[in-house]
Formats: structure tokens, C-alpha cells, sequence
């Protein structure tokens, strides 16, 4: 029984593990996953495709039996009370799950009534989402008819219809142009202000960052890195400054080296005409490094510094890159001997 | 309460599902009155023979035909639960407190609909050409035939499930249906043929429909012929309704 006045976990998960049978050969998916997600936070599932995410969430959304391991969603017990499980959550899929012929507003209707809402209470619901969702001009005409963008919002207001206390999303944005996927951002955490626990899995880095209050990052079935995407980003890799001094390249490993013994200097690369720093900090470093160059009259051509991404965290945990994981899956090895140090995703103005 | 409700609510979707392509309903009454055009003159042909007594080819040949349609009706449920798969809504339906079983009674209703109407209107113009029926039997064999679009319905439905290729499922149905349509003697009875023809038919489920049918239509209700038929069809509709239920708790991409 859940204590009054502390409300349970969203998601708990323990030792979750489940093994498919690809051609005679058990190949696990999910390799032990330990999660918790509080109430009322938006939480990523960040991993490259093939990384087991989908089949955890159709784990945690009963629509897959675990093979070993614990999963309660929304204070049910996955596997001894699906029915429980379902009546709280909302799913949203990675393939959809609009009814083509149907229309809109049908698709809404019908979802209402299967979560036992009265025909008005139902009616009154789905009115106010197509008004929500921007869905009234074209609500009575069938789902077939709609847009990538019209269709996944559609999905969405299927998903909350009736106003599950989590809400499950699996790649929600893919195949979205970057004006349908910000309003979706949008629209989701309007409905986080609401009070709904949002549960998504993605495998856009910039989506992980900027949408959930905590993350997850799995990669072969288990869970590598997990909390705020500050916290992970700041854990796992400092900022990174890029120089290019106005001088012959072969005279920059010198420079390099001196660079080098600088306090906040981690580390120091030359590559082609530039020399990429490795700093605890950027502001700071910044400075020390500009003084050092004026104090030896050698001037700059280019300088930036770039804030970390979760690729970084992803990197320095696997050594690969989440963007070549994903095209690369089965040769990981590849991956992992090209560039190091991809930042650059965020230059700050 | 809520099973009925959610039965409804899925038959109620199908139905304005197919409503909305009056191609199916064009298409599920004109093949039956073409077989009736085309096929009844043949027959008659070949009337006055062993098993088929002259005078009296409709009588033979229309429970057939309705047997037909009744199997036609249900085994295209297949496809679109494979439409289905693929499209994420029988994934978004499972993940509602939805019955399964009334997931699939929605579409069986639906088909056994659309198996029911066109039935009727053979019927109707079939008895403007001398086909005589008896009216307690016509409505006993049409329930009978409405268990038999269940069967084949539920079962279009799980084998779409499992399959889930159109490709694969269209290569399964179309190799049942010959020989199940011919060895239950629906277009012609099967004691024209040979004796090891009629071994082979008692082999096919649907053989006992089509016998009992056609003992219905002729006002014989009380026999071992009917009763074996009905026995047989809600038997093999029971297995087929727990199996298409048992795949939807499972489907999956």
C-alpha cells in the first residue's frame, strides 16, 4: 500500500530482463534494467536503435511479459495486475495507432468509452483535446486523410484521453518536421504541468537534453548513465575550447604542451590547424588560455568552446558515438576508433 | 456490462467500417447471384445423375451457395488485422482494459453481418426461380452458416496475427480453400464422386455444415445429419473464437 501523502513512484523497475529467439539463438534485449521514475517528471530513454528500449516500454505498458524481474507502473504490479496497470496509463507507439478509416473524432470516442468514460463525459473530453491539440478543423474527417504532424497529435490525444497518470511515448518526434516536433515538446510539458508523469523513449540527443527532467541511457539492454542531463553531462566530460592560433603548424605541439600544464587544462589535442582543450572550465580557461597567447604575441584565428552533450557521456561509457550507434549497430568496433571528442553541438552565442 | 459494451463498440466500428466501402457490400452480393446466374444452368445440365435428382438443382445448390458466402465472409478478417498490426492499433487497443475477446467479436459480429444480409437476399431471389425451402430449417441453417463466418472469421483473424504477412496469409487461405470447399461438396455434392472422394470429405469440418444445410433447407430438422453438423460447426467456432482471442493477447509487430 502506498503511504498517504508520498506518491509512489511513477515507474519502479527491478532486474527487468527479456530474451527474444532470433533464429534458434536467444538473444537478450533487456539485460537487467533498474529504474525509478518519480511522479511528475519527464522522463528520457535515451539509447541507439536496438538498444532495448521498446521492449522495455512494452514491458512497462504490459504489452510483453518480462522474463525475469519486478515492474510496478503507477503503483500496479505489471505482471500480477495488467488490467490495473492499463486503467492508469496512456501509450502512444512508435507505429502510431490511429484507425485510418475512422475519423478523428471517432478514434477519440471509441478511446474514451474503452477507458469506461460516459458517451457525455467522452464527448466533452475528446472536444476539448481536438480544441487542445489543434485537431477541431479537420476532427470529422478520417485519420487517413491527416498529415505526419495532424496524425502524431491525434495519437497524443488518444494517449490522454482519459488522463492516465503516465504516459508512455515510444520515439514520439521521429518522422517529425522540426515546427510539429517543437509543439509536441510543448504540449508535453504542459501536460507534465498538469501533473502527468511522462515516460519517452528517443533517440535524438538534443531531445533527451532539452525535454526530461531526468534521463536514462541504455545501450545493449542495460541501463549505463542515469540522472539530470546537467548532472550526467557535467559528471562525465568537461567543456571542450577550440583554438586556432595564427601560427605554422609546425610549431603547435609546442604550444599544445604548454597549453597542456595549464591548471584547468585536462587534456590537449592538436588537430589539423586548431588545438582542442579539454577544460574543467570554460569561462576560466578561456581567459588563461587568451592571456598566454597575448603574453607571446601570438594571435587567434578562430576561437569557440562548446558545452558537452549526452554524446559525450554515451562515449565515454561505450566508446562509441550515439550517432554512429545507431547506423553501426553490429559493428561497434568501427565506431569507436573515428572522431573522440564530437562537441560542437551547442556553441553558445 | 462492459464486455457487452465493448463488444458493441468494436462491432459498431467495423461495421461503419465497412459501410464506408460499398465496394464489399457491391462485391458480397453480386458473386453469390453470379454463381446462381452462371453455375445453376451447368448444374442443371448434369441433373437427372446419381446424386442429383432432376428438377431440384437449387435446392441442392443454394445451401452450397450460402455455405460459400458464409466462408468468404470471415476469412477476409485476416488482412485487415495484419493492417492493423502494422499500423499500431491493435498495439494501442491492447494497451487499453479492453477485452480482448470483445476485440474480436467485434469484427466476427461484423462479418457474420455481412455474411447474414446478401444471404437473406440470395434467398429471396433464389426463391423467385423454384428454389423451395423450408421456412423453421431456412432460419436453423442460417444460424448454423453464422456459426461457420464465426469460425472462419476468428480464425482469419489469428492466422493474421501469426502470420503477419499478407503475402503469407493470402498464400494459407487460398490453399485451404480449394480443397475445403470441394470436399465439403459445396458446389457439387460430393456423392457424385467416387468412394474415396466421400472418405476424404469426413476429414473436413466443413463437410458436416454443408450436409446439415442442406438436410435444413429441405425441412428434415430432426436428424443425426443436423445434429452432427451443429455439433461439429459450434465445436470448431468454440476453438476458433478461443483461439483468435488467445492471439490477440500476444499480437505483436
Amino acid at each position: 500500500m502506498p503511504v498517504i501523502g508520498s506518491p509512489p513512484d511513477a515507474v519502479r523497475t527491478s532486474g527487468l530482463r527479456k530474451a527474444f529467439r532470433v533464429k534458434n539463438r536467444a538473444v537478450e534485449a533487456v539485460s537487467g534494467i533498474d529504474l525509478t521514475v518519480a511522479a511528475g517528471q519527464i522522463f528520457g530513454f535515451l539509447g541507439p536503435n536496438g538498444a532495448g528500449k521498446t521492449t522495455t516500454l512494452r514491458i512497462l505498458t504490459t504489452l510483453l511479459p518480462a522474463d525475469a524481474g519486478e515492474a510496478f507502473v503507477a503503483g500496479a504490479d505489471v505482471r500480477r495486475s495488467p488490467l490495473q496497470v492499463r486503467r492508469r496509463i496512456g501509450y502512444v507507439g512508435q507505429l502510431g495507432g490511429a484507425d485510418a478509416p475512422a475519423t478523428g473524432r471517432e478514434n477519440l470516442l471509441l478511446q474514451g468509452r474503452l477507458y469506461g468514460l460516459g458517451a457525455a463525459e467522452t464527448a466533452r473530453r475528446a472536444a476539448e483535446l481536438t480544441e487542445a491539440l489543434d485537431l477541431g478543423a479537420f476532427a470529422d474527417r478520417p485519420a487517413r486523410s491527416y498529415s505526419g504532424g495532424q496524425r502524431r497529435r491525434l495519437e497524443v490525444a488518444l494517449g490522454i484521453m482519459h488522463r492516465p497518470r503516465v504516459l508512455f511515448l515510444d520515439e514520439p518526434t521521429t518522422g517529425l518536421d522540426p515546427q510539429n516536433r517543437a509543439n509536441l515538446w510543448d504540449q508535453l510539458r504542459e501536460l507534465r504541468r498538469t501533473g502527468t508523469t511522462i515516460f519517452l523513449t528517443t533517440h535524438y540527443l538534443d531531445e533527451a537534453d532539452q525535454l526530461s527532467d531526468r534521463l536514462a541511457i541504455i545501450d545493449h539492454g542495460r541501463v549505463i548513465a542515469e540522472g539530470t542531463p546537467a548532472g550526467l553531462k557535467r559528471r562525465y566530460s568537461g567543456d571542450t575550447i577550440d583554438i586556432t592560433p595564427s601560427l605554422p603548424s609546425a610549431s603547435l605541439p609546442s604550444l599544445e604542451h604548454d597549453l597542456a600544464s595549464d591548471p584547468f587544462v585536462r587534456a590537449a589535442r592538436t588537430s589539423g590547424d586548431s588545438i582542442r582543450l579539454s577544460v574543467t572550465d570554460a569561462t576560466q580557461a578561456m581567459a588563461a588560455v587568451f592571456s598566454l597567447l597575448a603574453g607571446r604575441g601570438i594571435g587567434i584565428r578562430a576561437a569557440s568552446f562548446a558545452q558537452p552533450s549526452l554524446d559525450d557521456v554515451f562515449l565515454r561509457e561505450t566508446g562509441r558515438s550515439l550517432r554512429d550507434a545507431g547506423a553501426a549497430a553490429g559493428h561497434d568496433a568501427a565506431a569507436s576508433t573515428g572522431e573522440n571528442a564530437s562537441t560542437g553541438e551547442k556553441v553558445p552565442a | 456490462m462492459t464486455f457487452a459494451l465493448q463488444a458493441s463498440l468494436f462491432f459498431r466500428r467495423k461495421l461503419l467500417e465497412t459501410l464506408r466501402q460499398p465496394v464489399w457490400i457491391v462485391t458480397g452480393l453480386s458473386t453469390p447471384l453470379l454463381y446462381l446466374a452462371l453455375f445453376e444452368p451447368l448444374l442443371k445440365s448434369v441433373a437427372g445423375g446419381a446424386g442429383l435428382p432432376p428438377g431440384q438443382v437449387l435446392d441442392v445448390f443454394v445451401p452450397g451457395i450460402l455455405a460459400l458466402m458464409a466462408f468468404g465472409a470471415g476469412m477476409g478478417a485476416g488482412w485487415v488485422v495484419i493492417w492493423e498490426m502494422d499500423s499500431g492499433v491493435i498495439e494501442r487497443l491492447r494497451v487499453t482494459p479492453a477485452s480482448r475477446f470483445a476485440l474480436l467479436l467485434g469484427t466476427v459480429l461484423r462479418d457474420v453481418v455481412m455474411f447474414a444480409v446478401p444471404a437473406v437476399a440470395v434467398i429471396a431471389i433464389a426463391i423467385g426461380f423454384g428454389f423451395h425451402a423450408h421456412w423453421g430449417g431456412l432460419a436453423l441453417m442460417l444460424l448454423l452458416l453464422a456459426a461457420l463466418t464465426a469460425s472462419c472469421s476468428a480464425t482469419s483473424s489469428a492466422l493474421g496475427i501469426s502470420l503477419k504477412q499478407i503475402g503469407s496469409l493470402a498464400a494459407v487461405v487460398t490453399g485451404v480453400q480449394l480443397p475445403l470447399t470441394l470436399l465439403s461438396g459445396i458446389l457439387l455434392p460430393l456423392s457424385l464422386g467416387p468412394g474415396w472422394l466421400r472418405v476424404l470429405g469426413h476429414f473436413n469440418p466443413m463437410y458436416y455444415a454443408v450436409q446439415a444445410a442442406r438436410d435444413l433447407t429441405a425441412g428434415a430438422i430432426a436428424t443425426a445429419t443436423v445434429g452432427i453438423g451443429f455439433l461439429v460447426t459450434v465445436a470448431i467456432a468454440v476453438l476458433a473464437l478461443w483461439w483468435g482471442t488467445r492471439s490477440y493477447h500476444k499480437a505483436m509487430v
